[in-house]
């Protein structure tokens, strides 16, 4: 009779330690220079309205996610705006192929989108300075 | 559910102890240390955290399963992964 083993026995295993560091340490620095040339990647990257976490939500006049139907709210985009489009509209223009009002709630909802939202890190690479 | 960014967006270089990850969506660099590219590798399929937990263990011993959620909620914010 003996208990799990505290330790184990050398040669019984390959797995290696995976030390997960303190809760409150960082084990990621996000280097980005101002000078970039940011025009590949936000062609590149992509924003759902909304994005998948709420996939299926209306869009609110002022950009909140809302059930699906409610009055007054719209349709959620039929597909995902590129970096360029949205630059566009963050500027005061129009989304492709879509009116103004609508145009407008989905452009406030990407404006409040958070970090750790899909979408977020094209949203802020097109709010860097650029070179 | 967390899930890794599409391989395809990532460039990865390993640099001895340290691991660059060039995101291609965002024009973002990140200098990273062990976890997160084990973690990367491991959520290149959708996983909740005792999933992934779970799928870890199989190949490491897990220091501290705390910190594990920690480090997720780094690499969502970080954008090299996604909250499902």
């Amino acid at each position: 009779m003996s208990d799990e083993p505290s330790e184990i026995p050398q040669g019984a295993t390959r797995r290696r330690a995976l030390m997960l560091g303190a809760v409150g340490a960082s084990a990621i620095v996000s280097i980005r220079p101002a000078l970039a040339q940011v025009s590949a990647s936000i062609s590149t990257c992509e924003i759902q309205v909304p994005d998948r976490a709420r996939a299926g939500k209306y869009i609110a006049a002022d950009g909140t996610p809302v059930p699906a139907g409610t009055k007054g709210a719209f349709a959620p985009a039929s597909r995902p705006f590129t970096g360029q489009e949205v630059k566009q509209a963050l500027a005061g223009g129009n989304l492709p192929g879509i009116e103004y009002e609508r145009s407008q709630a989905y452009t406030k909802y990407i404006r409040r989108l958070q970090s750790g939202t899909s979408g977020f890190t094209c949203f802020a690479s097109l709010q860097m300075p650029r070179g | 559910m967390y899930r890794a960014a599409a391989p395809a967006t990532l460039r990865i270089v390993p640099l001895d102890d340290l691991t660059a990850i060039y995101h291609r969506a965002s024009g973002i660099t990140h200098l990273v240390a062990s976890p997160v590219p084990e973690l990367l590798a491991a959520l290149s399929e959708p996983l909740t955290l005792v999933r992934l937990a779970k799928r870890l263990g199989e190949e490491f011993y897990l220091s501290d399963g705390e910190a594990l959620a920690a480090r997720l909620d780094e690499l969502v914010a970080s954008g090299l992964a996604e909250q499902l």
